[in-house]
C-alpha cells in the first residue's frame, strides 16, 4: 500500500491504525473502570479520601501534566515533519518528545520517593492503594512509550531504513495514549476530592 | 488549560460544581489531542464517536458517582 495515500476515512485505517486504536480503547476502558471504582470507594470514604488527596503536591501534577502535553505536541511534529521526509526535523521532535517523557519520570520519581519518606504505601489506605496502581501502571506505560520512542527513532535515522509511516503514526498513538490517561489520573487523583 | 484546571480545584466559591466543571475541562482536553496530536479528526466517525461516546459515558458515571 501506498503510504502516502491512506485513507483515514476508511474505518479499518484510522491514523495510527486499527490494531494500536483497538489497544487504546482497551487501555481506556481498563484505566476508566478503575477510576470509576477508586470515584466510587471515595465517595463511601469521603473523609480520608480528602485526607489523603490534600497530601498528593497538585503542583507536580500540573507540572506532569505539562511535560505531557508538550511532549505530545512535539510527537505531532514529528508525525508531520516524517510524512514530509523531512527526517531529520523528525528525529529532533522525536527526541523532544522523549525528554518530555523523561522529565515526567523524574518528577513523578521524585513525587514516589517523597511518599515512601513519608511511610505512604500501597495498604496506607483506599485512597493510596488506587493511588499507587494507577500511577504505577502509567509509569509503566510511559517506559514503554519512550522504549518505543527511541526504538523507531533509531529505526528511521539509519541508513536503508525500512521505517514507514503508519510505524510513526503507531508510535505516536501509543505515546498520545499515555497523555489521554493522565488527563484523566490527574484531575481524580489529584483535585476531585 | 491546566492551569485553569489547578485553580478551578482550589476556588470554594463553586465547590458545588468544581466536579463536574474539573470533569469536563478534562474532557475537553482529552478530545483536543485525540482530535489534533492523533488526528481523529480524519479518521472514520466511527472511531470519532466511539471514542466520545467512551469518555462521555465515562465523565457521567463518575460526576454520578461523586
Amino acid at each position: 500500500m501506498n503510504t502516502l495515500k491512506i485513507n483515514y476515512k476508511n474505518i479499518y485505517y484510522p491514523p495510527g491504525g486499527i490494531l494500536m486504536w483497538i489497544i487504546i480503547f482497551l487501555e481506556l476502558i481498563t484505566f476508566g473502570m478503575a477510576l470509576v471504582a477508586f470515584v466510587h470507594y471515595g465517595s463511601e470514604n469521603a473523609a480520608v479520601f480528602h485526607h489523603s488527596r490534600m497530601q498528593l503536591n497538585t503542583t507536580f501534577g500540573a507540572i506532569n501534566t505539562v511535560f505531557l502535553l508538550t511532549s505530545g505536541f512535539f510527537m505531532a511534529n514529528a508525525v508531520y515533519q516524517f510524512k514530509e521526509k523531512e527526517i531529520q526535523k523528525s528525529s529532533v521532535f522525536f527526541k523532544l518528545a522523549m525528554l518530555g517523557g523523561f522529565f515526567f519520570l523524574a518528577l513523578k520519581s521524585i513525587e514516589y520517593y517523597h511518599k515512601i519518606e513519608s511511610g505512604i504505601s500501597l495498604d496506607t489506605n483506599m485512597f493510596y492503594t488506587f493511588y499507587w496502581l494507577l500511577t504505577g501502571f502509567h509509569v509503566i506505560h510511559v517506559i514503554m512509550g519512550v522504549v518505543i520512542l527511541g526504538w523507531t527513532n533509531y529505526g528511521m535515522s539509519k541508513k536503508n531504513s525500512d521505517t514507514v509511516v503508519e510505524d510513526v503514526e503507531a508510535c505516536a498513538a501509543f505515546w498520545h495514549m499515555c497523555d489521554l490517561i493522565w488527563l484523566l489520573l490527574f484531575p481524580m487523583l489529584y483535585l476531585i476530592f | 488549560m491546566t492551569i485553569t484546571t489547578a485553580c478551578v480545584s482550589n476556588l470554594f466559591v463553586v465547590s458545588a460544581f468544581v466536579v463536574p466543571l474539573l470533569m469536563v475541562l478534562a474532557a475537553f482536553k482529552f478530545l483536543l489531542v485525540a482530535f489534533q496530536f492523533m488526528e481523529l479528526k480524519k479518521a472514520n466517525s466511527f472511531w470519532k464517536v466511539s471514542l466520545i461516546v467512551t469518555l462521555g459515558l465515562l465523565i457521567v458515571v463518575i460526576i454520578g458517582l461523586k
